[in-house]
Order: structure tokens, then sequence, then C-alpha cells
């Protein structure tokens, strides 16, 4: 990175922290911490909801995700404006009526202290688990595009906000999340916009359409269907999947997840929380179409300009040190001529180009040539990807996770770069620092006051809420230092970690809220028994013997406690 | 479970909450379609 670079995001990261001691000054209890005296008007909310939602592997995951495999990652989403309506008619009221802290206080009022305890501590475990990795996985990448110490990038980017989240509690966590949606959306519009100006004169948003239809890039809307019949279960992103499983998934992290329910308690009022998740389900599905439409834009960019043969340069680094390294070099030879004449070929087409097109070769053969250069690529790309997968090189050989930010560093201007790390960073941020604190809010209020025999006084709680959030900042930031040698697996691991939890955990909530004649017991031992099935149910479909999608655990899940609570609740009557 | 007393609260831009649960889905259909039709379009 150059000096302006650094500059910019120091500026940007300095400031976020500034802002965020500024504006934290809040009421010294627990009020105040938690629920930022419950006065955050729904536009705060909104983005508070959405900057915890958003990691900072969204924003590098997902571009990369259209430029591989195409838009249908969208339809992940699709199943959360759903959501947001029912949550706005069930779950919100109730919170809003009960003013609890955390959501699993409610769960105690309706059915017992183990039962509140027992979905308390579900949520602390997965989600001090995904946290940590949620710190590794953008410094892994960070690092390795860089060449920034690990260390270190991990204690920037799990540790820094850690004074303000410390200082300020949810309303330091409200206001910069709200700055930081702000430099996150101008950053994105900014790259967006230089990626289509980069292009040869004439290829606008229509051609880049037509470019990435043409690579199946556009492959917003699936059904799942294989080409011989049958639904495919094991297939992740479909319309089907999406609109269920994704409504599972959505309606247990906004309703039941204490990093989300802890945002849209801080509003104002009921009608500003409704507002906050309303917005939120009509310009998610939007807005997440329009980052995947970078990935395509920047597929069309790599149409027209040099693409690498493995866009994680320190895998290619990796392997010219290993024994195939003199493979390597021919490899590399092969590819950067067929790139070349690719790019040839490329210049005769392009709308504007001197050597206009189609007056001077027919525009079919440069299209089939084209398509065999591209063949011809793809073949020293797998051949890469295999040596990394070989044991005794250890690689990483996927590198989706790279292509958004390699783009990023080869092509975009000084200053623009930093900012756009700025973004990655605040991404980060912004999650973690909505984790923290919901994480040190159910500690102290569904275990130490819960369990605790003394009533502290109110500055006391402060102080101890204080101490707890950073517990938790150092315990992420610790987990992240030790998960870093498991690589880009992490950040697959974060989506299904949070399925194989979230199932169980809505189940309780949806039988509290919708079979009031089940009672404690069976909600408790349903709850333990379907967790333990859904943990044997990924173990059997990593082996391929139980091929499902991880999306459709939520469903699993959610109903399995459902129907087993109903079954034990009519045994344990007869009894 | 439904809404309950706090739903006194005056909704914004429409009668009641049931038109904004209408815009929100309906918006979400009209996306699907718009996405359906650009899957189709350029493919």
């Amino acid at each position: 990175m150059s000096r302006p670079d650094w500059i910019v995001l120091a500026l940007t990261l300095l400031g976020t922290i500034a802002y965020g001691l500024y504006k934290g000054r809040t009421t010294k209890d627990l009020d105040g911490y938690f629920l930022s005296n419950r006065m955050v008007p729904w536009y705060m909310v909104l983005l508070g909801i959405m900057g915890t939602q958003a990691s900072a592997v969204t924003f590098l995951s997902a571009p990369g995700q259209a430029y591989t495999d195409g838009m249908r990652f969208v339809q992940y989403y699709f199943g959360l404006p759903l959501a947001m309506v029912v949550l706005c008619i069930s779950f919100v009221p109730v919170f809003h009526r009960l003013k609890v802290y955390t959501a699993y206080e409610y769960l105690e009022q309706r059915f017992d202290l183990k039962t509140r305890t027992l979905t308390s501590s579900l949520f602390l475990l997965q989600r001090a688990l995904s946290t940590g990795i949620s710190i590794s996985a953008p410094s892994i990448i960070l690092s390795s595009l860089l060449g920034w110490d690990i260390v270190w990038t991990n204690i920037f980017m799990g540790g820094l906000l850690i004074i303000y989240t410390v200082s300020g509690g949810a309303k330091a966590v409200a206001y910069t999340q709200q700055l930081q949606m702000i430099i996150i959306f101008g950053g994105l519009t900014i790259a967006g916009y230089l990626v289509v100006h980069r292009l040869p004169e004439g290829v606008g948003l229509t051609e880049i359409l037509h470019i990435g239809g043409k690579a199946g890039k556009l492959n917003i809307i699936t059904t799942g269907v294989r080409q011989g019949g049958g639904f495919d279960w094991s297939d992740r992103y479909n319309l089907l999947s999406g609109i269920i499983g994704g409504f599972f998934l959505a309606l247990s992290y906004f309703g039941t997840d204490q990093s989300q329910v802890g945002r849209y308690l801080t509003a104002r009022s009921l009608t500003e929380s409704r507002l906050g998740l309303l917005m939120n389900g009509l310009v998610k599905v939007p807005m997440q179409f329009l980052i995947l439409l970078l990935g395509v834009m920047v597929f069309a960019f790599y149409q027209y300009n040099h693409e690498p043969v493995f866009f994680n340069k320190s895998q290619v680094d990796l392997l010219a040190h290993s024994k195939y390294k003199d493979s390597l070099a021919i490899v590399n030879g092969k590819y950067e001529n067929a790139e070349n004449q690719r790019l040839n070929l490329m210049s005769m087409r392009s709308p504007g180009s001197a050597g206009s097109p189609s007056a001077i070769v027919d525009p079919s053969l440069l299209s089939q040539q084209t398509e065999a250069l591209e063949k011809e690529k793809a073949g020293y790309k797998a051949t890469i990807r295999r040596w990394l997968s070989d044991p005794s090189v250890g690689g990483e050989s996927n590198d989706t996770n790279y292509i958004f930010l390699r783009f990023v560093t080869d092509y975009l201007p000084k200053g623009l770069v930093g900012l756009l790390i700025a973004v990655i960073f605040l991404a980060a941020w912004g999650s973690i620092a909505a984790t923290l604190n919901s994480l040190a809010s159910c500690i102290i209020v569904d275990f130490h006051k819960r369990y605790s025999k003394k009533t502290l006084p109110p500055h006391r709680e402060y102080r101890l809420s204080q101490l707890y959030t950073f517990f938790w900042g150092i315990f992420c930031v610790g987990s992240a230092l030790l998960v870093n040698n498991l690589g880009n697996s992490l950040i697959e691991a974060v989506n299904v970690l949070g399925s194989l939890f979230y199932g169980v955990i809505l189940g309780i909530f949806l039988v509290a809220f919708y079979r009031p004649k089940v009672g404690g017991w069976p909600v408790f031992i349903s709850a333990i028994v379907v967790e333990i099935g859904i943990v044997v149910l990924n173990i059997l479909g990593r082996k391929g013997i139980v091929p499902l999608g991880f999306l459709w655990f939520n469903l699993i899940g959610a109903a399995g406690v459902v129907l087993l609570s109903e079954v034990l609740q009519g045994v344990m009557k007869k009894k | 479970m439904t809404a309950n007393n706090s739903d006194e609260e005056k909704t914004p831009l429409f009668k009641s909450w049931s038109g904004w649960y209408r815009l929100v889905i309906g918006f979400l259909v009209v996306c699907i379609a718009v996405f359906y039709w650009l899957t189709k379009f350029f493919s």
C-alpha cells in the first residue's frame, strides 16, 4: 500500500474510534449501556441491523462469489423480508411490552429458568465461536494479500473496536455503525463506478450484463431442479431453499440472536423498531443484488484486462517454493501466452477499438477463438488448484475471497485502496462490536444478575458490564489468533455454525409464541435432543451420507423442536 | 400471539401495519420477478 492509502486507512479507523468514544457518552447504568436508554430512531435501528449482519466477509466474499458462481447467492436473502413481517407481528411487540434486556429473559417468564439458561448458553456458545472466526477470516485474507503480519492484523481487526465498545456500550455501537455503513456504501459505490469507468469505451452496464449473462454469472434465479429431474437438496442457493430455509434462518437470526435483538430493543418505541426491521426487509435484497453485481462488473473488467492465473498471490508464491516450482513456471508461461492472445482478440471485439471488430474479422470466429482460449486458461487454473490441494504443499485452492480485493489493490487509484481496506475493517467492527455488546448483556443479565444473590448498585452493574465486554473482546481476539491456521475454510464455517444452532433456538421461541399449552420440560428436552440430531446430521452430511444444504438445518431444527415438544407434552400430560 | 397494546401508536404512511407488511412482501415479489426476467433475458 502507498503512503496516501495508509493515511486514508489510519484516518478512517481513528476517526471511527473517536466518533464512537464521543457519541458513546451514555447513562452509566444497564439501560444506557445495553439499550441506549431506548432512544434510537428507526433509521439508526436499520443501519445497526444491517451493520451487524454484514460482516467483513460479506463484502469480501460476495463479489468473488458472483465472479465464480454467479449471482444466485442473492436467493439466500429471499426469506428475510418475510421474516421481518413475522417478527413485527409476533416477536417485537412482546419484547417491547416486557421491556427485556435480552430475548432469553422472555423464555423464563414463558417457560422456566432452565430453558432461558439453555437458550442463552446456546447463543453464547455459537456467537463466541463464530466471532473469533469473523475476526480471523478477513484478517487471513488481508494479511495474505498485503503481506501484513497475521497477529497484528487480527489485533487491529478485533481489538481496536473494543476501545469504543467497552467505553460507550450500545450507544457507541449504534452511532459508529451509522458512520460505518455510510463509509462502506460510499466506498463500494466509488469502486463500482471505477470498474465501469475503466472498461473500454462503449462498454457500459448493458454490455456488462450481456457479458455476465453469456458466462452464466446472471443465474440470479435458480430452481434447484437437477437436469435429469428431481430437486437437489444439497444445492445451497436456489429459490426454494432461499425462501423457506432463508426465512427460518432470518427469523431465528433477527428474532432470537441477541446481537440483533439488542439493536432493535434500543429503539425509542415499538413503531421505530418495526420501521427499522421492515425497512431492512425492503432494502436488503436489492442491496445484496448490487454487491453481487459488483462481482459481475469485476468479471466483465477482467474480460478486457489481464486476469491473474490465481487471485491469491501468496499461494502462487507458495507453489514457487514447492516441488512444483519448475512446472509452475511452464504453466505460467502458457497461461500468459493464452491470456495475451485472448486480450488481443478482445481488443478487436471491443466497440470503441481502433481496429474495429466486425469490419476486419468475422465476430463468430473471434468468439470461437476466445472460448477456446478461455477453456485453455481454465485448464491451467485447475492445474494450479490441484497442486495447491496437494497435502505436501498445504495450500488453499479456493481464491474466491481474494478476487475483489486483488482488483482493488491492482487497479484502484492511491487513496481509494486505503478506503476500501478501511471498508473491510469497518464492516468487521460493526458486526463484532454489536456481538460483544450482546455477549456482555447475556452474561450479565441472564447469568450474573440472575444467579447472583447480591444486588449491585447501578454504577457497579455498569462497571461490571464494561468488564464483561472487555473480557469477550479479548476472548474473541484470542480465539481468532488460535484458529488462524485453519485457512479459508473458516469462512464457510461461520455460515454453517450459525445454522447448527439457530433452528433449535428458533424452535424454542416458536413454541413459546405459538404453542401456549407446551410447558418448560418438553421444550427443554426437545431442544437438547434436536440439537444433538442436527450436529449428527451435519457430520453425516460432511461424510456424504445425507447430502443436505446447511440452510435446511434451520427448518429441521425449528420444526423438530416444535413437533417433539408437542409429542412430549402429550406424553407427560397422560402420565 | 398477536401484537399487543403498544400497537395503539400511529402507523406511519399507512392506516395499519398490514399496509407495511403488504408493501414488503409485494416488493419482494417484484424483485424476484425482475431477477427472473434478468436471468432469462441475459442468459
